[in-house]
């Protein structure tokens, strides 16, 4: 370990001494914002002319050339923003900032607008998906609600379980094979009211990007996915509030400068009101909400630090009864403070603390009740390093230190006046990565980036560590032996080396080849047994008997970029997925208050692989785009299926999604998404029999997803109306606002959800033959209008 | 409120919160498979006649009566050397069954082994008999109805407290003027006083949620209306069950995959898996069986509800 830690130093040392001895080099850096409100642009471009050499701007808006002294012409552009050049003599570094305006305030907004000439074809990047705010706000909704999640799920290799069900699959991948990251936060549970809304409130982000695959080294412990959601910094030049009113929610964001242009803060808040409009109807106790509130302060030290601290705090509430009820909620915290060591160096010091818990309880008073607590706790360190060597050459590295705490049941309560208390052990893991990372453009033509990510992760006491005895697969595994272990002792320890390649190859000056391999480890496991996942599904470590799971994707994609200004874009890209040590269950696992719950699991392989086309078009009054995915995801796990591969329940064969959006005039402009899957797998019985008089339903084959439901389909529609820019004497008004008016499942298709088996609930005296039938359930069995007002000052 | 699974809570709350939700009873095809022994050997000290049914499993939608398997033998047996055969019915096809000559059947604490010949294969189970624990009493009460604009309901509670020394299994089950009340979402276990094994209940009163299952709260009549569980005039008989550890899961596993409330509720149900047994084929590659095994000591009381 130590030997690999100094061979990187000494390489890093060895580019870095190798550029210092070419000829006289300077660099410009600094940073790229709005100019209408301060917010640091992520991902915009800068180009130099004269060597058509090319570089990104950060998470923290920050870009950073070096070049050989000369006079260049250097363009900086963004999507939805008005280009800018700066003419630069390279005589010593030079500090430029950069303020690029938002297209929208001067023109009509356009939708996708984007600069025709940021083609994708050109970047390195494949595999990741870029929604910026302003799409996802045109994007037809449930009930009106604009939301991340299931924005994302309209995106390529994106599947889910089925409607209303939380969190979303990528490429075969599970819901807990997601990394969610909010300002570098995980998040445990992404959905509000189970998978109807997300948390995230949309007045607060800034920036959404979903990785699938090429996942850079900077980013480890999840094999499927990484979603990067960037809270808004806040408005650091004027006062500004964002509000809307729904049916579900009601929103308000205030934003406003700390100090002029030196700090600002964000803080977004969303509550549900269904039972506050309910009220009247329903029985005492009875409560029913949900609420989130996210806050973010900025402020600039000086030139080379600057600290940012964001948090999140969301909780959903169900009271039924005064001592009766479940809640639960994310919390985070982060804490960030970029430091320039100088203008080729950018660092950034990250800590964050991310809690999940939910609490459940019943009873009727203090003598008759039971309280139910677990939670998963996570504290976080990440130095970040970003080394820019020059204009073709970037060097990332850093490292992550997490600390986990589980906690998977507290439990209090008292029956008839005697109080109990029972705790099951805590877990407690530890997880140490360093990542090197670098970045090179051989020649215009040819680019790639190559990255080591190595983590060592630790299962540490106090606890017991159990082992189980071998048993036919399938069948619950009996402890054998229990060792105890104190404070901070190493239960178990697991070394991961995880390399990651990308490379693009220029076909020509609009298209390009590009491919990728990563491998990916995760030491902790999401394990749910119910078919859409919950708020109370169980997170656990990697143990002595959880091996931590690994991931190998190999992805291939053609880009190609067309159109007189290059507004159309294609892309095909085919993966190949890998998965071991992926976590199943036992058929009856008790996996809520288990001591012994790793007896209860299995371990199996998996494998996804799939061919993803998409379209899209990206300016003009029409536009929008087509996605289509041709996928296939699987697992293989002694113990279930007579141990042969079986599809995942989130299979889908086909994949379709189309979302277009019009601007009919100045005022009304309207969306459209239509979807289209292949029905998804399940279980159905062959048989039943009788155990004590109720009726068993039984797969006398033991085949585990061996039906498929119906297809999938679905249309939403929505219309937007601008209010009026004017007041009616003629003078600009100060605020603006709109209306959407949408339409969710246009023409009331009854998707399946799942279709269950049940006998009847007639009470028949006993010995009499009892009925049997299959019921289908659509969760959303209507079409659902809805109307919203949405406001800005 | 009733629940085995705090999961089953969620369903509840949720389908309060949205409304969108149908159903359609569906005809669907479904595979063909080899029907299977079933073995349903629930047997206990009730001084009565103690059966085992032998049944072959059906086509799902096959309503008709299971067809009994004849010509078997089955037999109990103890550690002491003790046999109690069980006789085929002359009455019904595929009952089994063995009449105590004084007493009951069994001793606490004792193990049987079921043994079952069919076809040439043997099935063999066995079981111990743990010890069950007395009910005090048994109360009712009027309690205002649950959501907007419900009608007082009538419930029952029995209290008894479990035995000292963690690990007893109960099912508990109750007859309603006469008739065991036997829907998948009345099965009532519990584990010490607890719902599950890992609360720590050991040797307290039943849990609330427990005491009160003895009540059916989701009976609704023609028009969809709640029912109160009891009204004046109702008898009620409650018993509880000692069973093994392994029944105490299989109970689980039974309401899992039984009792299906639909609706919303599908987000968290289990997918269709089948439910264990503690029957074994002694020839590992031999025909499936399915059932269960169980030998309960039994305690019992009634009451009558008078207003």
């Amino acid at each position: 370990m130590k030997s690999k830690i100094f061979t990187v130093v000494v390489l890093l040392l060895m580019l870095i001494s190798m550029e210092s001895n070419g000829q006289m080099k300077f660099t410009v850096s600094g940073y790229i914002k709005d100019a209408s409100d301060g917010e640091a642009l992520i991902g915009a471009t800068v180009q130099v002319k004269e060597t058509r050499s090319g570089n990104l701007s950060n998470e923290y808006g920050f870009y950073s050339m070096t070049l050989p002294s000369g006079a260049y012409t250097v363009e900086y552009s963004y999507i939805g923003y008005t280009k800018t050049e700066r003419m630069v003599v390279l005589s010593s570094n030079q500090n430029i900032d950069i303020e690029l305006s938002n297209e929208a305030e001067q023109l009509k907004e356009v939708v996708i607008s984007g600069d025709p000439d940021l083609q994708k074809s050109r970047s390195l990047e494949m595999s990741t998906a870029k929604l910026d705010m302003g799409t996802i706000s045109k994007i037809p909704s449930l009930l009106g609600e604009t939301d991340i999640i299931r924005s994302i799920q309209l995106l390529p290799g994106v599947s889910t379980v089925g409607e209303g069900a939380s969190g979303f699959n990528v490429r075969g991948g599970t819901v807990g094979q997601n990394l969610i990251l909010l300002d570098e936060a995980p998040v445990y549970n992404s959905s509000h009211m189970l998978g109807f809304f997300s948390v995230f409130n949309p007045d607060a982000v800034k920036d959404v990007k979903l990785y699938k695959g090429a996942i850079p080294a900077t980013y480890g412990g999840r094999l499927a996915s990484l979603l990067d959601v960037r809270m808004k910094e806040g408005n650091n030049k004027k006062f500004e509030a964002n509000g809307g009113v729904g049916l579900i929610f009601s929103r308000l964001a205030l934003e406003a400068p700390i100090v002029k242009d030196k700090g600002s803060f964000i803080i977004a808040a969303r509550r549900s009101y269904i039972d506050v409009l309910a009220a009247p109807v329903l029985s005492d106790g009875f409560g029913l909400n949900f609420y989130d509130v996210t806050a973010k302060s900025n402020y600039e030290v000086n030139k080379n630090n600057k600290i940012y601290l964001s948090g999140y705090l969301g909780r959903d509430n169900f009271a039924f009864g005064d001592n009766q009820g479940i809640n639960w909620g994310n919390k985070t915290a982060t804490l960030r403070w970029n430091h320039l060591f100088n203008s080729r160096l950018f660092a950034n010091f990250t800590t964050v603390y991310s809690n999940f818990d939910y609490q459940l309880q019943f009873g009727e008073d203090n003598t008759d009740r039971v309280n139910w607590q677990s939670d998963v706790t996570n504290f976080i360190f990440k130095p970040q390093f970003s080394y820019f060597i020059n204009s073709t050459n970037e060097l990332n590295f850093g490292g992550e230190l997490i600390n986990y705490t589980f906690n998977p049941a507290g439990i209090k309560g008292a029956s008839n006046g005697d109080a109990v208390a029972n705790t099951l052990q805590k877990k407690y893991g530890r997880e140490a990565s360093a990542y090197i990372n670098n970045n090179v453009e051989i020649s215009p033509r040819f680019a790639f980036e190559y990255g080591l990510r190595f983590s060592h992760y630790d299962y540490i006491g106090p606890n017991s560590a159990y082992t189980y005895r071998d048993t036919i697969p399938g069948k619950r595994r009996a402890v054998a032996s229990e060792k105890k272990y104190g404070d901070g002792e190493i239960i178990s320890t697991y070394n991961n080396l995880e390399p990651r390649f990308s490379t693009k190859f220029q076909l020509t000056n609009t298209s390009s080849l590009k491919a990728s391999y990563n491998r990916m480890a995760q030491y902790i496991h999401l394990i749910s047994n119910t078919t859409a996942s919950n708020p109370l599904d169980v997170w656990t470590p990697t143990s002595n008997n959880l091996k931590p799971e690994i991931g190998d994707q190999f992805t291939v994609g053609y880009f190609k970029d067309f159109g007189a200004f290059n507004q159309f874009e294609f892309s095909a890209e085919g993966y190949y997925r890998t998965t071991q040590n992926q976590v199943e269950y036992i058929d009856g696992a008790d996996l809520l208050i288990n001591k012994y719950l790793e007896g209860d699991l299995l371990s199996g392989k998996g494998r996804a692989y799939g061919l993803e086309l998409y379209a899209k078009k990206k300016t003009g009054r029409f536009n929008g785009w087509v996605s289509y995915t041709l996928g296939k995801s699987e697992l293989q796990v002694d113990g279930i299926n007579n141990g042969n591969w079986y599809p995942m329940r989130y299979d889908q064969r086909h994949n379709l999604k189309i979302v277009a959006f019009y601007e009919l005039n100045k005022r009304w402009s309207i969306s459209a998404d239509f979807v289209y899957t292949s029905g998804t797998p399940t279980t159905f019985p062959t048989s039943r029999y009788y155990s004590q008089g109720i009726l068993v339903p039984f797969n006398g084959n033991t085949t585990r997803n061996n039906v498929r439901l119906a297809d999938y389909h679905r249309l939403d529609v929505s219309f937007r109306l601008e209010g009026r820019e004017f007041h009616r004497d003629g003078s600009k008004r100060r605020n603006r606002d709109y209306w959407v008016f949408s339409v969710y499942n246009v023409y009331a298709r009854k998707n399946p959800f799942s279709i269950y088996f049940s006998q009847s609930s007639d009470r028949l005296a006993a010995g009499t033959p009892i009925k049997s039938s299959a019921t289908q359930v659509s969760i959303i069995g209507t079409l659902i209008p809805s109307v919203s007002y949405n406001f800005k000052f | 409120m009733k629940f085995n699974s705090p999961i089953t809570l969620l369903p509840i709350i949720m389908g309060a919160a949205l409304f969108f939700a149908c159903e359609d009873t569906v005809t669907v095809n479904l595979e063909n498979a080899s029907p299977v022994l079933n073995i349903d050997a629930w047997i206990n000290n009730k001084p009565q006649t103690q059966t085992i049914e032998l049944t072959l499993s059906q086509s799902y939608f096959d309503s008709s009566r299971p067809k009994g398997v004849k010509g078997a033998s089955v037999l109990v047996t103890d550690e002491k050397g003790n046999v109690f055969p069980f006789a085929e019915s002359t009455k019904q096809d595929g009952i089994y069954e063995w009449f105590p000559s004084s007493g009951s059947f069994g001793e606490l604490g004792a193990t049987y082994t079921l043994t079952v010949n069919y076809n040439g294969e043997k099935f063999v189970s066995s079981c111990k008999m743990a010890r069950t624990t007395r009910i005090d009493s048994i109360t009712f009460k009027v309690e205002k109805g649950q959501g907007p604009g419900a009608a007082d309901v009538d419930k029952a509670s029995f209290w008894a407290r479990d035995q000292i020394g963690s690990g007893d299994c109960y099912w508990i089950r109750t007859y309603k003027n006469g008739s065991l009340i036997n829907l998948p979402r009345d099965i009532n276990r519990a584990y010490d006083a607890g719902i599950a094994p890992t609360g720590n209940f050991d040797g307290l009163t039943f849990l609330q949620p427990i005491r009160e299952a003895i009540s059916p709260q989701q009976d609704e009549d023609s028009n969809g209306k709640i029912l109160s569980p009891y009204k004046n005039g109702d008898s009620v008989y409650v018993e509880i069950h000692s069973i093994s550890r392994l029944a105490f899961d299989y109970l689980g596993e039974l309401r899992i995959q039984t009792n299906r409330p639909g609706g919303i509720a599908e987000l968290f149900s289990t997918p269709l898996a089948n439910v264990s047994t503690n029957i074994n084929n002694e020839n590992p590659k031999g025909s499936q069986v399915v059932g269960f095994f169980n030998v309960a000591a039994v305690s019992g009381l009634g009451r009558r509800y008078k207003k």
